[in-house]
């Protein structure tokens, strides 16, 4: 912690990621939810018993609420029914058994018919199934529809406007530190990153392009070539200090970058004219434009001290986690925390059945020396450190009391819902109060009354 | 349950476990809400730093007025530790020493105390501390008032006389605080030179007279992250600017700044007591107020007051204002100027 700064230094234990790509091997089965977020669940097309191939369609979606399933290995479809889904609930889910001989279904006839509209390309991103990662992650597709109706919510100017797109924000960093997925692509070739920008720019009717890069990395050759390459010079790059948290969560990534505010708690990024998505996701729009190749791999970060192996692993969707850490080389040492997500904001998991998603970007194993927890908190000292890191300028700890005392109108209007979860005040407590518990129950309450 | 297999990985049989079987409350692994980390950050090393950060003030005070002052210090911190664990046996509570925040009340009373006092005055004072300051009030985290302010106001205000001897250093000559000799004739200004002021050559409180010694203290708690700049900063400007603009007025009668800050309790007060994380605000706008406030606040009870050095005073009543100083929060992320 500085004097002056904001932002967190998390341990280098934690914050240092090995930036090399692991293939994981084919697993033996995968669960595939046919909901992964809330909406809609998507509708089977194939019944138990069914042999399916790699990419196949499994499960349709009707609007853009609903995301299709393709299958990720080739196999027997085992059974449909409900499994537990790292978010807790149990899902219905489609089960299938790999055959090993990992088949694909053939490529689609190729019409280049140039160049598509935005309409269709955003079919093309739903159809191959893409999910916008983060807190509440949602179809990649209803993200990226045009926000055509005026939103009554931007508290800014409290006019109802409708506020054109002018800025594509790539970031090449990850949202925590521990990951690593984005800093990975951002130091890579990838031909599809040209074709998902273009088709991020057609789509959205962005101007000028903005890459968010981590300074603290060796230099982006592709990204630096395409600021070069760039004539109208609408390209530029920002770099940020990505070992620091949250630098990288959306809200304060736009603020840094751009020095915009988006509207808390209801506001999106398109509201002050931004466009933002990370290069991962730029990188699969791409491939879905171009190619229509469904979305059947994803790469994760693995880390965390009990784990044999650490770094970028590309993984097929819905391979269950203890299949995953088995392929990986196990455990090293006794694991006390598994996390399906960041350290920071992502889900403690309890049974090692559950599917690796598609909104996840990282697994982490931490020993229980890494946790750092006490049993027990106590009383708010009022000493002010959760202010001083608070990305949002809340006042955590006495939000915190008024949420465990049951005073929730009290905490919405100490400004409860403008929290981004993004866990720095827990982080800093020296009481060890639980903040971000309180604060999601009192969210829950104030939301579900 | 067979939720032991989980662990047992490299044997492969993890599948043992079903999904239907298992459930929170029988698994191996601790299931919380993010984060999954935390910084180490914990009351024990944010009074440990604190304590830490008095010690050069401890050491030079002993150096100063020898056996007295060890004695003072010793009988402030093991009556305030008693005192502690004493009513929380009686009331049924967890035992709290550890926290050290008992130590550290003792350790900041017995450095405001004058290093003449008679032995019962340290510990009727640690014991109103933790009882009147603390206790009452429900523990570390809930009083009002700095308890170590509260505890000083009562002892002083009980027996005046015995508060305001001093002796000056290696010695028993009872002689007057610098403040205390400039209020009765400010003629007398010139007989004292900065430089020991700054070191500790004159009387005062055990923990006050070596400025120095407070000065780099309250830097490494600074620069340990326990306190944050707003408060000490803003409460010396509050004093500098007082005393500025009075010595502008009449270069005779009022003492220059560096006369102000360097004496009496300015340092130890301003990195010390009134930062003190419980009774002091917690946004950037509330602290920088309450700081300059405090200080402001310090000049006029030096300066019009009845007492020599306002500083422990200003701090107890700003200590009351801190609520509405929480009012002064900093804007709320994207809700607009107004929102």
């Amino acid at each position: 912690m500085g004097l002056f700064s904001k932002a967190l230094t998390l341990p280098k234990s934690i914050a240092t990621t090995t930036l090399t790509l692991t293939e994981a091997p084919l697993p033996n089965r995968v669960i595939l939810p046919l909901r992964q977020y809330i909406g809609e669940p998507a509708k089977t097309c194939v019944s138990v018993g069914d042999r399916v191939k790699v990419g196949q369609l499994i499960a349709t979606a009707d609007s853009h609420n609903t995301l299709p399933l393709h299958a990720t290995i080739s196999g027997k479809v085992a059974g449909i029914t409900e499994h537990l889904y790292h978010t807790g609930i149990r899902l219905p889910a489609i089960i299938i058994e790999a055959d090993g001989a990992d088949s694909w279904i053939g490529p689609k006839a190729q019409e280049d018919r140039e160049p598509l509209s935005p309409d269709e390309m955003i079919e093309r991103i739903h159809g191959a199934g893409l999910i916008l990662k983060g807190l509440h992650p949602i179809p990649l597709a209803r993200d990226l529809s045009p926000v055509d109706q005026p939103k009554t919510h931007l508290a800014l100017t409290g006019r109802r406007v409708v506020k054109r797109t002018d800025t594509l924000l790539i970031a090449a960093l990850d949202p925590e530190p521990s990951l690593g997925i984005n800093r990975y692509h951002a130091q890579r070739e990838n031909d599809q990153l040209a074709h998902g920008i273009a088709a991020l720019k057609a789509i959205t009717g962005a101007q000028r392009t903005v890459f968010v890069v981590d300074r603290t990395q060796p230099p982006f050759p592709q990204l630096i070539e395409m600021v070069a390459k760039d004539e109208e010079e609408a390209t530029r790059i920002i770099s940020l200090d990505g070992t620091r948290f949250p630098v990288g969560l959306p809200i304060p990534l736009i603020k840094a970058a751009l020095g915009r505010e988006v509207a808390l708690p209801y506001g999106h990024p398109r509201d002050v004219g931004v466009a933002l998505y990370d290069i991962d996701t730029t990188i699969s729009i791409g491939g879905s434009v171009k190619s229509q190749i469904p979305q059947v791999e994803t790469l994760i970060t693995v880390g965390g001290g009990a784990l044999a192996q650490r770094g970028i692993v590309r993984i097929r969707i819905g391979v269950e986690i203890g299949a995953l850490i088995e392929a990986l080389g196990g455990f090293s040492q006794e694991p006390a925390k598994m996390i399906l997500g960041g350290p920071m904001m992502g889900m403690a998991q309890y049974d090692l059945t559950v599917p690796i998603g598609k909104e996840i970007s990282g697994l982490f194993a931490l020993r229980a020396d890494e946790i750092g927890r006490s049993k027990d908190y106590r009383q708010c000292i009022s000493c002010g450190l959760c202010v001083k890191v608070c990305p949002v300028n809340l006042i955590p700890g006495l939000l915190s009391l008024y949420c465990a005392r049951d005073r929730f109108d009290a905490a919405e209007r100490e400004r409860l819902l403008s929290c981004i979860e993004c866990g720095c005040c827990d982080y800093v407590c020296p009481s060890q109060r639980p903040m971000v518990h309180l604060f999601r129950h009192a969210k829950h309450q104030l939301l579900e009354t | 349950m067979q939720s032991t297999s989980c662990l047992k990985l490299e044997t492969g049989n993890w599948k043992g476990i079903t999904n239907k079987e298992s459930c929170m409350e029988t698994t191996n692994y601790i299931v919380s809400m993010s984060p999954h980390v935390r910084g180490g950050n914990t009351i024990e090393r944010m009074m440990a730093t604190f304590i830490l950060g008095l010690l050069p003030t401890c050491l030079v005070g002993i150096y100063l007025f020898g056996m007295r002052a060890l004695s003072v210090i010793v009988l402030s911190v093991a009556s305030a530790v008693i005192v502690e664990s004493v009513i929380e046996k009686l009331t049924n509570q967890r035992l709290t020493y550890r926290d050290l925040h008992a130590i550290l009340t003792g350790f900041l009373l017995a450095l405001i105390l004058p290093p003449s006092v008679p032995w019962w005055i340290p510990v009727i004072g640690a014991g109103v501390a933790i009882t009147l300051g603390k206790m009452v009030f429900g523990g570390l985290g809930t009083y009002p008032f700095n308890p170590v302010l509260v505890a000083w106001v009562v002892v002083k205000l009980s027996w005046a006389e015995r508060m305001s001897l001093f002796f000056e250093p290696h010695t028993t000559n009872q002689v007057l605080t610098p403040l205390m000799a400039v209020k009765e004739d400010p003629a007398l200004l010139y007989s004292y030179d900065i430089l020991p002021l700054l070191l500790g050559d004159k009387a005062g409180p055990i923990g006050t007279v070596c400025a120095l010694a407070v000065l780099v203290g309250g830097i490494f708690i600074l620069y340990r992250g326990v306190i944050r700049w707003h408060i000490p900063i803003s409460f010396l400007c509050g004093v500098a600017l007082f005393s500025f603009v009075l010595r502008s007025i009449n270069p005779d009668l009022y003492p220059p700044v560096t006369f102000h800050l360097i004496s009496g309790g300015v340092l130890l007060g301003a990195f010390f007591l009134a930062p003190e994380p419980v009774t002091s605000p917690v946004t950037p706008k509330g602290m920088l107020a309450f700081g300059f406030l405090a200080g402001t606040l310090t000049m006029i009870i030096r300066m019009w007051g009845a007492e020599p050095d306002g500083t422990f005073y200003a701090i107890l009543i700003m200590n009351a204002a801190t609520p509405l100083f929480n009012y002064l929060k900093p804007r709320a992320y994207g809700r607009g100027k107004g929102a």
